[in-house]
């Protein structure tokens, strides 16, 4: 809803249309069809323009270091290349992309102590958005990790470090109770039991057990039952014989079952429900579901009483069955996203998985890495065949979004470029687009634009920039500037443009612009004749300001006969040769001079003809703007009569043998 | 191809320059970054600090890691372009500036700071250091016949004196004791300058946008300025080639290193401008920096738009005999790529490598991956 009265008038409705970029311009709008009644609409109030933009998390400096540092990372896993590498690579890119989210949320929880973020609120806020919505991506992408990237056959100790490592409370709390030392118990019997009872769902034996040593009736038969049953449980570790291991669980799960049948821990009830967790007793596990904050905590920690040897493919029915426990269970609580994004990994479901991970709110940065790792790491290839999804199509796209929206705001240019490169020709044509956009606001970054586009062989974009820039110093009378960015251009037309202008200036007023740039030009002069013109005349200038008279006339007949003088230079460069022609010692040969003759009959004449045809006889300005002209016709007088008496005086000495 | 344990620490800033605090005895554990390009700009100055989590490295006798901290900021107006230290903790820093901006205590006056210069000062400290911004100039750089403000591009120090070049071709130079007045300005060039560097107090070489070093005589007014330009080396004659960074040699003054736009560098003897004295291929792409090493002057340091620091070093052991007084390898033309071997320091960053410095054995450098790349014990 805009504010401006014209749109209240108008039942704030609105009309928009898109910007180049990311923005949106908002106008007021009144629907007019063709049943509506005529009304006069003598409007005052002014139409005012509203522009919108979607704010990007990305603002908070905090923030920013995850892209720069994702930047860097995606350009490693690109020079890996697809498929190319050995998994550990691929999973060691993953953990990098992880230790950068775990960074960025340490130097945000450290931003967000500091007084500055304190005394604003709005900041604050969006700190901990951020933090809510990071925090979510690195839980997933452990996940996604353990099951896609690393690939082990045996999932249950990874997922129980993942589930450890995203409910650390319990962690926390079984710290506390191990400095207590032997009080733990007694204080807060009720925290102690449920701290142990969540240590077990988790999974954590060995932590367990050195509070259960710690304890006071540590030398009670019970207990040391319990120790000895938790000591017991086996271990499944690599290069372990499968079949083994299951014979020495079976043996082991029948044992402890055993024990609790015989009533060995019944003076300890507390104690008995431990060991029934760990024996999987359907009751005290539902006990655990009621308790639990989310659908999967308790998870990996059931199949390590269960099902300890779960592999990747058969975690798909124990998560489904799991949530029907917990749904059953908790009947009012509904999946939050990223409890989805959980199941649906663990349901080999990454087509919605990915589906979800673009519509987080982190400006598709999640997106956009996930799916390039995916690409790149190549495990769920088959997966996407035979979901008949183009895996490079979505790569593609979700890449080109990322890299495209990094690229138009304001600053993130050279990020953006990284991504966009990956994107083949829709890629090349975005940053063909949205790279001379960039304003640049220094030369110095003008150069940075330059030096990509030059790595790119994005030749219409560097000559665009530097068109652009060549235009702005013209309108801010800096020629020498000009020029020399029309020149870095290559167009011939631009540097025409400028070069007539600098020769019209001269012949105008008889000073020349920006001498030092022209005089530098060398050996890119010949980008345009124009060019070579202006050059090779302020060298004939130079010569002649230093009363290099021989030179001079030399290069200025040359000029003369080059057919590159443009025709409203004629006159100046004429009335050029005219001192030459008449200093006291002759300095023009009698055939130049012929020449020059010839040049006023055939390009002087004509063109005042030409000029006194179109504007008349007392027109002559417009064509003759050279400061020394005041009368044409007695200056065409005074160069015949020069011509001529040179060409006599240059007879005779060019006819003259020296006499010995 | 390098054993240096490189350090990288994002900072979410793009880097146009990094210094280390001068010391004179001990290591430098402090160093400031100047930024660009982002909608705030900061000079920050950092402070190494050990990292007391990561003990891997130093039960595998490593030395500690270290982690820079940021102990203070002075936020500017504009992109930083260039950063120098005047003595030991007065920093001069100057500012490529295009808005004009509106001071809440001057209200209702708006200021047109553009292209200035301005001196931060450092407080040492043992816990916290402070960072102070205590001169700053009037507007600098401006384009002549349009009031336009002119981004400053580069500075250099000599002794008290900084000198100033900014996009509208001039050069002022001030002290840094009153940076009110300006001494001297010199119009020196109708294009873009892009790098300056003093070599002698009187003396300032400045390079233009299409690679025309000039000679500059501070004591003098721009009309009487010495009429000496000379032209940087280029692979193609047709194309342009500009001096992005300067260079000379700490002990021979007369020798003027600059790279170049084309990522080469070219070698003046300025007591002979007739021809450059030597010229080498580098890198491909612009150097952004080029210096020696301040105590080592057997070492120089490139670093490049793709993203790599290379360090030459002079080749001693090839039996010739050290070098008379005068001639250096560096002015040695052809052979100048049998003396001189390139090592890289660090590779494969692909971002622009915008600025470096290095004091003792610890080596920083800075760019546009928004990162602080630290290298402690070089080589």
């Amino acid at each position: 809803e805009l504010g401006d009265p014209l749109a209240q008038r108008c039942g704030n409705t609105l009309t928009g249309v898109f910007v180049p970029g990311t923005r949106i311009a908002l106008s007021a709008f009144r629907n007019v069809r063709f049943d509506s009644p005529d009304e006069l609409t003598l409007v005052q109030e002014p139409v005012l323009i509203h522009m919108v933009e979607e704010t990007s998390m990305f603002e908070e400096p905090a923030l920013r270091s995850i892209l720069a540092e994702a930047n860097a990372t995606f350009c490693t896993l690109q020079q890996l290349g697809c498929g190319q590498a050995v998994r550990g690579e691929y999973a060691r890119v993953s953990c990098a992309y992880r230790g950068i989210i775990r960074a960025c949320l340490e130097k945000l929880e450290l931003e967000k102590k500091s007084p500055e973020v304190r005394a604003d609120d709005r900041r604050l806020e969006r700190l901990q958005g951020a933090m809510a919505v990071f925090y979510a991506i690195e839980c997933v992408w452990h996940l996604f990790e353990i099951l896609y990237v690393q690939q082990c056959q045996l999932v249950v100790p990874q997922l129980l470090e993942w589930a450890r490592f995203h409910f650390p409370h319990t962690e926390e709390r079984a710290t506390d109770l191990l400095l207590m030392g032997e009080e733990a118990g007694e204080a807060d019997p009720e925290t102690y039991w449920e701290v142990l009872r969540s240590l077990v769902r988790l999974g954590e034996i060995d932590v367990t057990r050195a509070i259960l040593a710690q304890s006071r009736k540590a030398q009670q038969p019970a207990y040391k039952t319990a120790e000895q049953v938790l000591k017991g449980m086996p271990v499944y570790k690599d290069n372990y014989a499968l079949q083994k291991f299951l014979s020495q669980w079976e043996y082991w799960s029948v044992d402890t079952r055993r024990k609790l049948e015989a009533n060995v821990f019944v003076g300890e009830p507390e104690l008995e429900q431990l060991i029934q967790l760990v024996a999987g007793d359907k009751e005290q596990w539902d006990a655990g579901i009621r308790e639990s904050d989310d659908w999967y905590q308790y998870l990996p920690g059931y199949l390590l009483y269960s099902k300890p040897t779960c592999k990747p493919f058969e975690l798909r029915i124990a998560a489904a069955n799991w949530l029907n426990r917990w749904a059953l269970l908790r009947p009012g609580k509904e999946l939050t996203s990223m409890g989805r994004m959980v199941l649906q990994l663990m349901q080999h479901d990454v087509k919605l998985f990915v589906f979800e991970a673009q519509r987080m709110s982190d400006s598709h940065w999640f997106s956009a890495h996930l799916i390039d790792i995916i690409y790149n790491a190549g495990t769920l290839r088959s997966y996407f065949d035979q979901n008949n999804i183009d895996l490079p199509a979505l790569r593609h796209s979700i890449i080109y979004e990322y890299g495209s929206q990094l690229m138009s705001s304001s600053n993130l240019w050279q990020l953006g470029v990284d991504y966009l490169d990956q994107c083949k020709q829709e890629g090349r044509a975005a940053i063909e687009l949205l790279l001379p956009r960039i304003f640049a606001r220094s030369e110095r970054q003008a150069s940075k634009l330059l030096a990509m586009a030059k790595k790119r062989g994005l030749l219409v974009v560097e000559q665009d920039i530097c068109k652009v820039l060549s235009k702005r110093a013209f309108d801010s009378q800096r020629y020498g500037s000009a020029i020399e960015w029309a020149i870095r251009s290559k167009d011939v037309l631009l540097v025409t443009g400028i070069a007539d202008f600098i020769l019209k200036h001269y012949s105008r007023t008889g000073t020349m612009l920006c001498p030092d740039t022209i005089s530098s030009v060398g050996g890119r002069m010949f980008l345009a004749p124009r060019l070579v013109f202006l050059s090779k005349y302020f060298e004939f200038y130079e010569f002649y300001r230093h009363r290099d008279f021989l030179a001079a006339s030399e290069l200025l007949i040359n000029l003369l006969q080059s057919k590159i003088t443009p025709d409203y230079f004629w006159p100046s460069l004429l009335i050029d040769a005219m001192p030459l022609l008449e200093s006291k010692d002759p300095k023009i040969f009698s055939k130049e001079t012929v020449s020059i003759l010839h040049h006023i009959e055939t390009e002087l004449v004509p063109l005042i003809e030409r000029n006194v045809a179109r504007y008349g006889e007392h027109n002559t300005e417009t064509v003759f703007k050279d400061y020394r002209v005041e009368n044409v016709n007695e200056i065409l007088n005074l160069m015949r009569l020069a011509c001529a008496r040179n060409l006599a005086r240059a007879v005779i000495i060019e006819n003259t043998v020296p006499v010995d | 191809m390098s054993q240096n344990n490189v350090s990288i620490h994002y900072i979410s800033e793009k880097v146009s320059r990094v210094r280390w605090l001068p010391e004179q005895l001990q290591q430098s554990e402090r160093f400031l970054t100047g930024s660009w390009d982002m909608d705030r700009n900061f000079v920050r100055l950092w402070r190494l600090h050990t990292n007391q989590f990561a003990t891997a490295n130093v039960t595998a006798g490593g030395p500690p890691e270290l982690l820079p901290r940021c102990m203070d900021k002075v936020a500017l107006e504009d992109d930083v372009t260039a950063m120098e230290f005047v003595d030991k903790d007065t920093l001069a820093v100057s500012c490529a500036d295009g808005k004009s901006i509106q001071y809440p205590s001057l209200n209702p006056l708006i200021l047109e700071i553009a292209g200035h210069l301005s001196l931060l000062k450092v407080h040492r400290a043992v816990e916290e250091d402070l960072l102070e911004r205590t001169a700053r100039s009037e507007c600098l750089h401006s384009f002549r016949l349009l009031p336009e403000p002119a981004p400053c591009t580069d500075l250099a120090v000599y002794g008290h004196d900084i000198a100033t070049c900014g996009e509208d071709g001039l050069v002022n130079v001030l002290t840094a004791g009153n940076l009110r007045q300006v001494k001297r300005t010199i119009e020196a060039d109708s294009l873009a300058l892009c790098a300056l560097h003093f070599i002698g107090q009187q003396q300032l070489v400045a390079a233009n946008r299409m690679g025309i070093l000039r000679l500059l005589d501070v004591r003098v007014a721009s009309a009487a300025q010495p009429k000496t330009a000379f032209m940087t080396a280029c692979r193609d004659d047709k194309s342009s080639n500009f001096v992005s960074s300067l260079a000379s040699h700490p002990m021979q003054p007369h020798i003027l290193i600059c790279g170049t736009e084309e990522g080469t560098i070219t070698v003046w003897d300025l007591r002979n401008l007739q021809f450059p004295a030597s010229y080498i291929s580098a890198h491909t792409s612009t150097i952004n920096e080029i210096g020696f090493h301040r105590r080592d002057p057997s070492k120089l340091f490139t670093a490049s738009e793709t993203g790599e620091v290379w360090m030459w070093t002079e080749q001693r052991s090839l039996g010739c005999e050290a070098p008379k007084d005068g001639s250096s390898a560096w002015l040695c033309g052809d052979r100048v790529k049998s003396l001189l071997k390139p090592q890289g320091v660090l590779q494969n960053i692909s971002k622009p490598i915008n600025s470096f410095d290095v004091h003792g054995t610890r080596f920083i450098c800075g760019g546009d991956s928004e990162a602080v790349y630290l290298i402690d014990g070089l080589m």
